[in-house]
């Protein structure tokens, strides 16, 4: 165990990190007292292995990695290979948009409310949504997110590529469903 | 660079993964295309709005000051 105030030092530093645990924590569960729990947890375990900490390495990328592997043998019992996502081809929602004449194409985006933006965000499976909270919502490279998901830098690309595409398409179906895009038409974006 | 080029670049290029000469040709091609500067504005767009969307949670007060506790 390190020394009173190195501990002290380390905990404070870690606990600088806690929002994006704690976001990643509850974007993974749906749920803010396992989010609590899980993040507790991996704050424990972060303490007890400080010694594997490499100072001056990313330390957010590094108590990430500790708590979505919790997450994962918790939750998954480490399978990670059950999940998968809808084949939707190659969906932009920019030409789909586009296409139906809704112009300027991002004022569709502005409709959108932000609790359905979450939604869609939460019905990707988890492989894919830790991708998204990584880069899309915490700013992670693409080698700090493979640090943290412990994957090649190329499986986040990709993983983010289908992830962006099936979000795309979760916002696309919500916007015709509540009347915000008209599919096939001239879709109006009104103005509120 | 033609636009179909622009287009398989622009992910990484709106998540500030390119090299600067690559990140540099791509930003010369928008500046001369219209229609993927469109295309690229719509993608930071909708990372913003992923992002703002979700970043609005932060840990409780009284989790934080539980921790501190804890680890200390």
């Amino acid at each position: 165990m390190a020394e009173p105030a190195a501990q002290t030092a380390f905990a404070e530093e870690a606990l600088t990190h806690l929002d994006t645990l704690y976001r990643g924590a509850l974007r993974l569960t749906h749920d803010p007292d396992q989010a609590q729990d899980l993040v507790q947890e991996a704050y424990l375990r972060a303490l007890r292995y400080q010694h594997s900490y490499q100072q001056g390495t990313n330390m957010k990328a590094w108590l990430f990695a500790i708590m979505r592997n919790l997450f994962w043998d918790r939750f998954k019992g480490s399978r990670k290979d059950d999940v998968s996502l809808d084949d939707v081809g190659e969906f932009v929602l920019y030409d789909k948009l586009r296409d139906e004449g809704a112009r300027p194409e991002s004022d569709v985006l502005d409709k959108i409310a932000a609790s359905e933006v979450v939604a869609a965000v939460d019905k990707l499976p988890p492989l894919h949504r830790e991708v998204v909270v990584l880069v899309d919502v915490e700013g992670f490279s693409y080698k700090d997110a493979a640090q943290a998901l412990g994957v090649p830098i190329g499986t986040v690309m990709s993983r983010l590529h289908r992830a962006r595409q099936q979000l795309q398409k979760s916002l696309y179906d919500y916007a015709v469903e509540s009347g915000i895009v008209r599919p096939g038409g001239m879709t109006q974006v009104s103005q509120q | 660079m033609r636009c179909e080029e622009c287009s398989d670049k622009l992910d990484r290029f709106v998540d500030r993964e390119l090299t600067n000469t690559e990140a540099l040709e791509v930003q010369l091609h928008l500046e001369g295309c219209p229609d993927c500067m469109e295309h690229y504005e719509f993608q930071e767009h909708l990372k913003r709005v992923v992002k703002h969307s979700c970043d609005c949670d932060t840990a409780p007060k009284a989790f934080r000051d539980k921790l501190r506790q804890i680890l200390s």
